[in-house]
């Protein structure tokens, strides 16, 4: 017990005076994880928050766009800057600017329309037998809004902002249908039928599928900060990797097999220390995602109700981090290797992993691949967790791959120091 | 625990995987407590093969190596650890620590208790000249500083034996001398002292007996005043020359 307590304190001297592994273990996933969070949750808020700043450049000779502008002020999203530029100066005064997107309404914007709303009408009144004319609808793709976007806008961002144009234009252009429907019928158009049919549109319910009825809101503080711990432990491969290498290239190891003392005691001190160091970086990282994150206006981190699995979850990443280190700094030859092998594989294991983006939008075969890198398995535990609110079940798969992962690194690297004659 | 008496190396042979060569060939020799033995040969001769096997750290292809007691009882496991020190070649030392925090590990390592550690060490750092820069960190050392802490590390357990690969490698005449200075103390104390080197000059200042190795055969096995008895118009480098060649 002496002789481990020994081995723990000089692994923690050794820990402390490694000033870059321990800005990588702790400074680096501090800042990743709030400035991935802000971007992240601004970028949320933007779409569904915000006003940002909409440019119009209206061309149209018709009251149609004025309705639509209208529309689209009262829809509380954007800020409209009214332009008085002509089609092709609105896209120089877009890239001049700070906005985002611009809209430009033809000259013919509401001609077209109240053309195809009349057609359409015709087409319906003719069919009731109102009238004897019988009309065909002809495809009629002529109505363009040119809507020009900064090449930074994402492509769901700007969908969602041409959806909503279509939507508005669609109620514009039935409120247009049913008043010609009514004329051509000699009747008056009911005043409060368009009331109705803003005020009752289908409401869409938004519910996270979860495992329990844990109030866990799915946002970006619940991926984020269990995702960016994860990197961090890992990155403990610079430091715990890069001394092991050492150990082995300077005699240390040699000098080790010489003492009285068992090859279990050094390494089961390395095992405890950066351990240790994994459930800090969680505690820490843990504790700023629920109490500093809603003190700067970010979601709060919200406890899965398993707190037990998570505790089991935390232990299985952390231990499958030093691992994984441990094997680094084994089979490696020197520590410039180890540092840039292990900082590569582990960015790597993390793309591929989803920690920068989900797994679920990748391709089939990078899906597959994914369940190749240890990240994957233990973010898939903590998404279980945090994200599903998930039981032990669920978690099965996850506790099995993260063992299978933890005994095949420790078999390697003993057969390989076996090999070396080092234990 | 009965003291360390002989050595027995009894025909040893090694040859690593994929070599085709032998870089031990049928060695044999005993070690007596007090020997002052400096096992030479030039560069490939198979000198820190030799040692690794006398120490445990290499298993020899054939052949044994014993250690018994006064009794005759073979010595081994943890019991033959606390008998023998190694000074490997390379600076088997945490650079990133302190000298007090190197002693401090290896010497809890060792089974020293804290009180045995501090006594240890005020007697190693006032013998080697280092108390003043124990609590600087070992990688703001020269490199003599370095090989004195290296052998520090290697005597916290007051071995019988001590085996020492290249002692003064890279090191200034100044720590070499010291360095030499203390191994000889230490021989008077009773201390066993395997050492292995190309320089002959340092051999002859240390040792009272050699073992001169080329191509993994052992060429002399023989007390130095002897051999330069044998030859007495040729200094021991010239000696070392006429029985080894060139690799």
């Amino acid at each position: 017990m002496k002789k481990l307590i020994a081995a723990i304190k000089k692994e923690v001297l050794q820990l402390l005076s490694d000033g870059l592994g321990l800005t990588l273990m702790f400074l680096l996933p501090l800042m990743l994880v709030f400035i991935i969070t802000i971007i992240q949750d601004s970028a949320y808020k933007i779409v569904n928050d915000n006003n940002i700043d909409l440019l119009v450049a209206n061309g149209d000779e018709g009251d149609q766009s004025v309705l639509l502008i209208d529309a689209l002020a009262d829809s509380k999203l954007f800020n409209i800057i009214h332009s008085s530029a002509d089609e092709t100066h609105l896209k120089k005064e877009l890239l001049a600017s700070d906005g985002l997107i611009a809209i430009y309404f033809p000259s013919t914007f509401s001609a077209d329309l109240e053309a195809k709303s009349e057609a359409m009408s015709e087409f319906i009144v003719s069919n009731f037998g109102v009238t004897e004319n019988k009309n065909k609808l002809v495809n009629n793709s002529s109505i363009h809004l040119k809507l020009y976007y900064d090449p930074v806008l994402q492509e769901n961002y700007r969908m969602s902002i041409s959806n909503m144009l279509n939507s508005y234009i669609s109620m514009i252009e039935n409120d247009m249908m049913i008043n010609s429907i009514f004329t051509k019928m000699e009747m008056e158009a009911p005043k409060d039928l368009k009331k109705y049919m803003v005020e009752n549109q289908t409401v869409i319910d938004q519910v996270p599928a979860l495992f329990s009825d844990n109030k866990i809101h799915p946002n970006s503080t619940q991926h984020n900060v269990p995702a960016w711990t994860l990197f961090a432990m890992f990155f403990m491969v610079i430091s715990l990797g890069g001394n092991i290498v050492k150990e082995r290239s300077n005699g240390s190891f040699l000098r080790l097999k010489m003492l009285p003392t068992s090859f279990a005691t050094i390494l089961g001190s390395k095992i405890i220390v950066y351990l240790f160091v994994a459930i800090l970086q969680v505690t820490l990282i843990f504790s700023i995602g629920k109490l500093t994150f809603p003190m700067i206006g970010l979601p709060e981190l919200t406890w899965p109700s398993n707190f037990l699995a998570l505790i089991v979850i935390v232990l299985l990443s952390g231990l499958s981090a030093v691992s994984f280190a441990l094997l680094i700094g084994t089979i490696t030859k020197s520590q410039v290797q180890a540092n840039g092998l292990g900082a590569v594989l582990v960015i790597i294991f993390a793309a591929i992993g989803g920690i920068w983006i989900p797994t679920f939008v990748m391709p089939e075969f990078m899906q597959n691949i994914a369940m190749m890198s240890p990240l994957y398995w233990c973010l898939e535990g903590f998404y279980i967790l945090f994200l599903q609110d998930g039981d032990w079940a669920t978690l099965l798969p996850v506790v099995t791959y993260l063992i299978l992962f933890i005994v095949s690194c420790l078999i390697i690297i003993l057969i390989k120091l076996k090999q070396e004659r080092l234990i | 625990m009965s003291k360390l008496s002989t050595v027995t190396v009894n025909s040893i042979s090694k040859q690593y995987k994929k070599a085709k060569h032998l870089s031990l060939n049928n060695v044999s020799f005993n070690i007596q407590v007090g020997d002052k033995l400096g096992i030479l040969g030039p560069n490939g001769a198979g000198k820190s093969t030799l040692i690794s096997i006398l120490t445990g750290i290499l298993d020899p292809t054939i052949g044994a190596v014993t250690y018994q007691n006064e009794k005759g009882e073979q010595i081994d496991g943890n019991d033959l650890k606390l008998k023998i020190g190694y000074v490997p070649q390379e600076y088997a030392i945490y650079e990133d620590l302190n000298l007090h925090q190197n002693v401090a590990y290896f010497g809890a390592l060792y089974g020293l208790s804290k009180e045995e550690i501090i006594k240890v060490e005020e007697e190693l750092l006032q013998e080697f000249g280092l108390e003043e820069a124990h609590l600087k960190k070992v990688k703001h050392y020269s490199g003599g500083m370095k090989r004195r802490l290296n052998l520090i590390l290697s005597l916290l357990h007051k071995p019988e034996i001590l085996f020492l690969d290249e002692p003064t490698a890279g090191v200034d005449v100044q720590n070499k001398h010291a360095i030499i200075q203390f191994l000889n103390q230490l021989s008077a104390k009773g201390t066993t002292l395997i050492y292995t080197s190309h320089h002959m000059d340092e051999a002859e200042q240390i040792c009272n007996r050699i073992i001169l190795l080329n191509k993994g055969e052992i060429v002399k096995d023989t007390n130095i005043e002897y051999l330069m008895g044998e030859n007495p118009a040729e200094s021991l480098t010239e000696i070392f020359l006429k029985y080894t060649e060139v690799h």
